[in-house]
């Protein structure tokens, strides 16, 4: 049944990923995306660890994050498309879906900034005395923000139920993590007294069972600890660079680092019949997602003030 | 990892690196030391320190002549001259011995609290006191002595620093032990929390800057403890971003010179960056505007009195090295005549015309300030309208 769930998520994030690319291609998506194929596994994996009121911070590369958190593809599919039906009424696009009642308090296109937000709000639930666990999910690139080393020291000093997932996929844009990290990713997170582990993230199962572990050491008061999960992308840092060649990446390393693929190391652990059974089932929830994103009103141009500030009068 | 994780299997978790060890205790804490509280001079396994007994008695003389300067500010801010003073008391070692590893080409970014480094880059005291005057906004130029303005916002200095080191790299003032220049960053431990610190040694260390991050480790900020700042030893941090950290007594003014000039070494041989924690402790408030017997124990500063940084150093001196009492009278001569010379420059100087201050913010004043001046001025005016009707 893991297994299975698993494979849907990663499979359903795959394939929201590339009709999101189609829909970029023919205009229906205005300002693309930073695509999540290939990563697949660390958002099913982590959310999979998750109880439905346990709360997550999402990136730039969000999608993957908020559809396994469960939000239903058909609104956040709307949502990229700036439609009045998407998950915040085509406001937020790409990279600012949230929907508070699933538990996504935002994805943060500043990058690192989500970090102190999940801190702030795992340590307002640990005040509340709820045993509420929040999840930031974050870059390489993100380990040399002040503003994240700066939510690592206070969520250990307070012992803060946060898990810190940082995606290593080796670049931010193209900037390759071995110019860009002095040290080690994981040796960052020691070097506040947070236990750091490295997860091989293009393996859900393995995901799951470190994040399983790290939430538990969250929820019992034991503090906050860091996933390094290392990964791959397989496509573009953002679809404009489907016209842009950036040339810094070897078509070698390129097939090495696809090689080892989320979608399929989780579907080969599943029958042949019921892979087929559950990818059939994703095309006929995405075939009616497009449907009700592309059926969706614009949102009306004069209304574009509104929901900036929570009081109307500010937004005259 | 000094906790497990339960439920983790080896193959969910690749090895990793090596643990970090748990904060210690402050009364077994370990460190450089090359001269005891006692005065005795002990070795080190990595470092030594090579200057003669005339070196140190210039130390001693340093040492004691800062204080009697932090003494005298002290006292002119109680007696409303100035208007705060921030004392180190209880820092001199880690500040002369960090100063005075010092080459003259290597430049300086002090907190707030450096007077001691001033000191031995040959900045005129009564500047600093300028400054805490509100005469002026610290008036001296920084390429005068290699001694930047002092910094209050906390950190900030840390990339200032780590950029000027980078430009050293890039006019290729790096690579000889001797001739290279380095730059060195002063920091309290409450500003190694801070992302501006953090990032300042992601920089320092990806570009290999020639750069020494000098953490005077005075156990408070303010009022909040070491241990409400970090969960490890603060030289440890270092480790975390891919250079070297060291932890020095920094109350023995040996061990600092020692250290830092080893760590200066480095920089200027090209070798990158090295943080340097030097434990010690703030003896006075944080400023004249504290009170730290509201959030500290009497008990606690009896115990650091006992690790005096200019005490172990007279006690050396006139024990080991047949150094006689001429010598401290001198010292004690020499340091009330330059308190009452800058007793003396304080109370002549100038004060400033208020609305000058405006004049320093923009190259261009901008009409908004221009009349925010004029308002000012004749608000001021009406007080002595007042006065003399
Ligand atoms: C504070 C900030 N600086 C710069 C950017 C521009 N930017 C957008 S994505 C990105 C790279 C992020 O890399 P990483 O964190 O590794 O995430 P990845 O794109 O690899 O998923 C940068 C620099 C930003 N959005 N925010
Ligand atoms: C960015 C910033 N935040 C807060 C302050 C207020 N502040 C002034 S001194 C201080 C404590 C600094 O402690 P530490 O770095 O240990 O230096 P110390 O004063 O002990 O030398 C704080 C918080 C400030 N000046 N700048
Ligand atoms: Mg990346
Ligand atoms: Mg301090």
């Amino acid at each position: 049944m893991t297994a299975e769930h698993l494979y849907r998520t990663v499979r359903l994030i795959r394939r929201f990923e590339e009709r999101a690319m189609d829909f970029v291609r023919s205009g229906e998506i205005v300002g693309g995306i930073h695509p999540y194929v290939g990563q697949e596994a660390i958002a099913a994996g982590v959310c999979a660890a998750l109880r439905p009121d346990d709360v997550i911070t999402s990136t730039h590369r969000g999608h993957g994050h908020v559809l396994a958190k469960g939000v239903d593809p058909a609104r956040m599919l709307a949502e990229l498309m700036g439609r009045e039906n998407g998950l915040n009424r085509g406001r937020g696009g790409s990279m600012h879906a949230a929907d508070f009642g699933l538990g996504i308090l935002g994805a943060n296109a500043i990058v690192g900034a989500a970090g102190s937000i999940a801190t702030g709000a795992a340590w307002a639930y640990q005040r509340q005395g709820k045993d509420v666990v929040a999840v930031s999910f974050f870059g390489d690139g993100a380990m040399n923000e002040g503003m994240l080393l700066e939510a690592f020291n206070l969520a250990v000093l307070w012992r803060v139920p946060v898990v810190f997932v940082c995606e290593n996929n080796g670049y931010a844009t193209t900037m390759p993590v071995r110019s860009a990290v002095a040290g080690s990713i994981t040796g960052r997170a020691r070097a506040f007294g947070m236990p750091a582990f490295t997860v091989d993230g293009q393996d859900p199962e393995k995901v799951l069972a470190a994040t399983t572990a790290a939430v538990s050491r969250a929820r019992s008061g034991r503090g906050p600890t860091f996933l390094e999960c290392t990964t791959y992308r397989f496509d573009a840092h953002h679809t404009f660079e489907h016209r842009a060649r950036l040339n810094y990446r070897s078509t070698e390393e390129l097939s090495t680092g696809r090689s080892r693929d989320p979608v399929e190391i989780q579907g080969e652990r599943l029958a042949a019949d019921v892979r087929a059974a559950v990818d059939a089932e994703i095309e006929a929830l995405l075939d009616a997602a497009a449907g009700v994103a592309l059926g969706g009103a614009h949102p009306d141009p004069a209304a574009a003030l509104e929901f900036l500030y929570a009081s109307p009068e500010v937004n005259r | 990892m000094s906790e497990s994780v339960p439920g983790l299997t080896p193959e969910v978790f690749a090895p990793v690196e090596a643990p970090v060890s748990p904060p210690q205790a402050s009364e077994e804490v370990e460190f450089v030391q090359l001269l005891t509280p006692e005065g005795e001079r002990v070795e080190h396994p990595d470092y030594s320190f090579d200057l003669d007994d005339e070196a140190i008695k210039g130390f001693y003389r340093d040492m004691t002549l800062v204080r009697r300067i932090d003494t005298e500010a002290t006292a002119l801010q109680r007696q409303g001259e100035l208007g705060l003073w921030a004392s180190l008391l209880g820092q001199e070692a880690a500040q002369i011995g960090s100063g005075r590893a010092l080459n003259s080409k290597d430049m300086v970014f002090p907190t707030y609290r450096e007077h001691g480094v001033a000191f031995c880059q040959g900045v005129n005291p009564l500047n600093l006191l300028g400054l805490f005057r509100g005469v002026d906004q610290g008036a001296w130029d920084p390429r005068d002595n290699n001694f930047h303005l002092y910094t209050i916002v906390i950190g900030a200095q840390t990339l200032h620093a780590t950029g000027y080191a980078m430009g050293q790299q890039r006019d290729h003032a790096v690579g000889d032990p001797e001739t290279g220049e380095a730059t060195i960053a002063y920091f309290g431990d409450g500003a190694s929390s801070q992302g501006d610190v953090n990032e300042a040694f992601i920089y320092a260390s990806v570009f290999n800057a020639p750069v020494v991050f000098f953490c005077q480790n005075n156990q408070w900020a303010i009022s909040e403890p070491i241990d409400r700042q970090t969960r490890i030893p603060l030289y440890q941090r270092a480790a975390g971003f891919g250079f070297p950290g060291v932890r020095v007594d920094g109350n023995d003014v040996l061990a600092t010179y020692a250290v830092t000039q080893q760590a200066l070494k480095r920089a200027r041989e090209g070798s990158g960056p090295t943080l340097v924690e030097a434990y010690t402790y703030r003896m006075g408030a944080h400023t004249t505007s504290d009170d730290p017997t509201k959030y500290r124990l009497s008990e606690d500063l009896e115990y650091w009195k006992l690790k005096d940084p200019i005490e172990r150093v007279k006690a050396y001196l006139a024990r080991q090295a047949g150094v006689d009492h001429n010598f401290f009278d001198e010292v004690e001569a020499e340091a009330d005549k330059v308190a009452a010379e800058l007793r003396q420059g304080c109370l002549a100087m100038p004060d400033p015309e208020l609305t000058d201050f405006f004049q320093y913010a923009y190259v261009d004043m901008p009409d908004e300030l221009a009349e925010q001046r004029d308002q000012y001025a004749a608000y001021a005016a009406s007080f002595n309208a007042e006065g003399e009707g």
